[in-house]
C-alpha cells in the first residue's frame, strides 16, 4: 500500500510539471566511467530530491507513467549508416566483410532479431500506455526487428551531429516506408572511424537516444524516435568490452549489445524521450529523477575488468535469444519485481525472490 | 645488450615461416567450350577442370610481442610477425610486486592482438611454444600465465592457456619465462582470422620490471603455409554461386556429375577456394540438344 501510494505521488509530480519545458538534451548513457556525471543526468522534471545513480548499483525508487505512448509493438529498424564507405574502418580480418570487420553490425543484427521473446524483454510488459482511459500494455513479439538497411548512399563524416543522425533517420523512415511511428525505432549506428561528435569527444557517454521535435530537431519529420549508437569498442571498457563474457575475442561486442539494449528498451517504454511540448508531456515510463529502465540498471555489478564480472542480482549478464545464442545485455528496471518494491530484472540473474 | 638482443631478433625471423600467401586458380576442362552435349544420351553431366592451390607445407609462425609507447593513448601492445626495436620496451607492466612468500597476483593482463600474420593456417598436432622474458629488479619464482585466443569462422575459440615459470635473475638480466601450449586438437587445420595473446604475471617474488621487448618475447604457432581447406564449387547459368554444387577434389584435379540441363545453350561456373582465398572464376559456354 505505502508503494502504491508512492507511484500515485510520481505520478502527480510527472503530471505537475508538465507547465514547465525542461532544458532538452538526448537521454545519454554514460559509459562506466561517468555514470554520475552532472552533464549527462537526464534533464530534471521537478523536485528530484536524490541524485545520480552510484556507479555499479541499481537506482531505487519506481518509475511512473507520465503519460506519452509506449511502443506496444515494437519495431527496431537497423541503419548502418556509411559502414561501406571508404574510411569507416581502419583495419580488415580476413574472412569478414570489408563493411564489418569486427562482426559488430552482425552481432547488433543477430541480437535484436533474437531478443524479442524472452524474459529480458518481458520485463517490460508491466508498463502501458493509457488510450481512453484503457491501459494497453507493451507486447513481447518474437521479432522486433523490422529492417536493416546498410545506407552506403547517404555519406557520413567523422563528428556528425545530433541533427545529421536525425536527418538519417528521416531518411530511413522513407527507406523503409514506416507509417508507425508510434511503435517505431531507428538506431544508427555508426562505424568505427566515422562517429558522433560528443562520443567522439569523450563526453563520456556510449550512446543516447531521442524524439525528433520540430524545436529540437528543425526541418526533421516530427515524432521520429531514434537512437545515436556509435562504435562502442573504440571506448573499449569504458562501453562494456568484455564486461560478460572473459576472453579478447569472447567479450570484445559485449558493449554492443549491451548499449544497443539499453537503448532500444528505454524507447520502447519512453519512446518520447521525456519531451515536454507546449505543457503536454510525451514521455512514458521513467522515475521522478528521470531515469528510464535502463539508466536505473546501467553497468551495475561492473567493475571494467577490474575484478569478475559480478554475479550480484541484476548485473550485467548474458541471456539466451531467442536463436539459442547468448548475448550479453544489462538488465532492466522492474517495478514489479522485489515484491512491488522494483528492482533490475530480465538479464538471467534476477532476485531470488523474482 | 642492445646487441645480443637486435642478435636474438635477426635469430628469432629467420624462424619465421608458413605467413599465409595462399593463391588458387581452376579451369574447366568438360564441357568444353561451345560443345554440344546430348540430353537424351547424357541425362548426367560430368564436369571437370583442374585446380591449382598454395602450397600447405607445415611451418611455424613467429609473432613476436610488441609495443609502440609507454603510458601513453598509442602504446597498442601487439603481436607481429616482424620484429625491431619497441618505443614501449621497458614500459612496466606491473611494478612493485612483492610476495616472496605465497603467490601473488598482478590482477591486471595485457592483450597483445596479432596485428599482422593473419589469416593463419593452424597446424594444432603440434604443441605451441614461446618464451615471455622478464627483466628488472626481481628476486624469487615468476609465474606467467598465457592464453591464445582467437576468431575462427567469425566465432571466438581458445586455443589454449598455459603457466610457465622461472627463477627471476636478479641482476636484472632478461629472465626468458618458456612455455608449452598444447592447441585445442579440433582446431588443427583452422583459418584462424585473428589472434591474442593475454599475459598475466605473478608468483612468490618480488619483482618490479616488464617485459622485454624488442625480439625478446614471443610466441611460435605451428602453421601451415596456406590453408588446408581446399574446396572447387561449380555453378550453372548463375556467375554468383548461389546455388554450387561442391566438387570432388583429387590432387590437382575435380569432377562433378550434374543432371544435364534443359535443351538449349547453358555456361557451367567454377571457383576453387582455399581458406578465405576465393579464384577467379572461370566458364564454359556449351548447348544441350535433345
Amino acid at each position: 500500500m505505502r508503494i502504491l501510494a508512492f507511484v500515485l505521488v510520481l505520478t502527480a509530480l510527472g503530471a505537475g510539471s508538465a507547465g514547465a519545458t525542461p532544458a532538452h538534451h538526448p537521454l545519454y548513457m554514460p559509459d562506466a566511467q561517468h555514470i554520475a556525471s552532472p552533464t549527462l543526468q537526464p534533464p530534471p522534471i521537478c523536485c528530484s530530491p536524490v541524485g545520480p545513480p552510484v556507479a555499479g548499483e541499481p537506482d531505487p525508487v519506481n518509475m511512473a507513467y507520465f503519460g506519452g505512448h509506449v511502443q506496444v509493438t515494437p519495431k527496431v529498424y537497423l541503419v548502418f549508416w556509411g559502414w561501406g564507405q571508404p574510411g569507416a574502418f581502419d583495419h580488415a580480418t580476413p574472412g569478414m566483410p570489408s563493411y564489418d570487420p569486427d562482426g559488430a553490425a552482425q552481432r547488433m543484427t543477430s541480437f535484436i532479431a533474437a531478443a524479442g521473446g524472452t524474459g529480458w524483454a518481458n520485463v517490460s510488459t508491466q508498463y502501458y500506455e493509457t488510450v481512453g482511459g484503457q491501459n494497453v500494455y507493451i507486447q513481447n513479439p518474437s521479432n522486433i526487428l523490422a529492417g536493416t538497411w546498410y545506407d552506403n548512399t547517404n555519406p557520413i563524416h567523422d563528428n556528425v551531429s545530433g541533427l545529421e543522425l536525425a536527418q538519417e533517420a528521416q531518411r530511413a523512415v522513407a527507406h523503409f516506408g514506416v507509417t508507425d511511428l508510434d511503435n517505431s525505432q531507428f538506431v544508427i549506428a555508426q562505424p568505427q572511424k566515422l562517429n558522433e561528435a560528443g562520443f567522439n569527444g569523450g563526453v563520456g557517454y556510449c550512446a543516447w537516444h531521442d524524439y525528433t521535435q520540430p524545436q529540437y530537431y528543425p526541418g526533421v519529420q516530427p515524432g521520429i524516435s531514434f537512437t545515436n549508437m556509435p562504435y562502442v569498442l573504440n571506448a573499449g571498457a569504458g562501453c562494456g568490452e568484455n564486461s560478460v563474457n572473459t576472453g579478447y575475442y569472447a567479450g570484445r561486442l559485449d558493449g554492443f549489445t549491451i548499449v544497443l539494449g539499453h537503448e532500444v528498451e528505454e524507447t520502447i517504454t519512453d519512446p518520447g524521450a521525456e519531451d515536454v511540448i507546449d505543457g503536454q508531456n510525451l514521455g512514458g515510463w521513467y522515475d521522478y529523477a528521470a531515469y528510464e529502465n535502463g539508466d536505473k540498471c546501467a553497468w551495475v555489478g561492473y567493475t571494467e575488468g577490474i575484478a569478475s564480472p559480478s554475479v550480484i542480482p541484476g548485473g550485467v549478464n548474458d541471456i539466451t535469444g531467442n536463436d539459442g545464442k547468448q548475448y550479453a545485455v544489462q538488465s532492466l528496471w522492474s517495478n514489479a519485481s522485489a515484491a512491488g518494491a522494483g528492482y533490475c530484472a530480465g538479464a538471467g540473474d534476477d532476485l531470488p525472490s523474482g | 645488450m642492445r646487441a645480443r638482443v637486435l642478435a636474438l631478433a635477426v635469430a628469432a625471423t629467420a624462424v619465421v615461416s608458413g605467413i599465409a600467401s595462399a593463391s588458387t586458380s581452376v579451369t574447366i576442362t568438360s564441357p568444353a567450350s561451345d560443345s554440344k552435349v546430348s540430353l537424351h544420351r547424357t541425362p548426367y553431366l560430368a564436369i571437370a577442370g583442374g585446380a591449382t592451390f598454395a602450397d600447405t607445407s607445415a611451418g611455424t609462425t613467429r609473432f613476436f610481442l610488441r609495443r609502440d609507447g609507454c603510458g601513453t593513448t598509442n602504446d597498442n601492445p601487439h603481436l607481429s610477425v616482424t620484429s625491431g626495436t619497441d618505443a614501449g620496451d621497458g614500459c612496466g607492466l606491473i611494478i612493485n610486486q612483492v610476495g616472496v612468500v605465497g603467490d601473488v597476483d598482478q590482477s591486471a593482463f595485457i592483450d597483445f592482438p596479432a596485428s599482422d600474420g593473419m589469416p593463419l593456417a593452424l597446424d594444432g598436432t603440434k604443441p605451441i611454444s614461446g618464451q615471455i622474458a622478464l627483466t628488472g629488479a626481481q628476486v624469487g619464482i615468476a609465474e606467467v600465465d598465457v592464453t591464445l585466443a582467437a576468431l575462427v569462422g567469425g566465432q571466438a575459440v581458445t586455443i589454449g592457456s598455459t603457466t610457465g615459470s622461472a627463477v627471476l635473475d636478479p641482476r636484472g638480466n632478461d629472465t626468458p619465462v618458456p612455455f608449452t601450449i598444447q592447441p585445442n586438437l579440433s582446431l588443427d587445420g583452422s583459418d584462424v582470422q585473428a589472434l591474442d595473446l593475454r599475459v598475466q604475471i605473478h608468483g612468490p617474488n618480488v619483482y618490479s620490471g616488464f617485459v622485454s621487448l624488442n625480439g625478446a618475447s614471443y610466441v611460435d604457432m605451428p602453421s601451415h603455409a596456406a590453408s588446408v581447406n581446399e574446396s572447387v564449387s561449380v555453378s550453372i547459368d548463375d556467375p554468383t554461386f548461389a546455388n554450387a554444387v561442391p566438387a570432388r577434389l583429387d590432387g590437382s584435379s575435380w569432377t562433378v556429375a550434374v543432371a544435364t540441363p534443359a535443351v538449349g545453350t547453358h555456361t557451367v561456373y567454377a571457383r576453387s577456394t582455399q581458406g578465405y582465398d576465393t579464384s577467379a572464376t572461370a566458364s564454359s559456354t556449351f548447348t544441350v540438344t535433345k
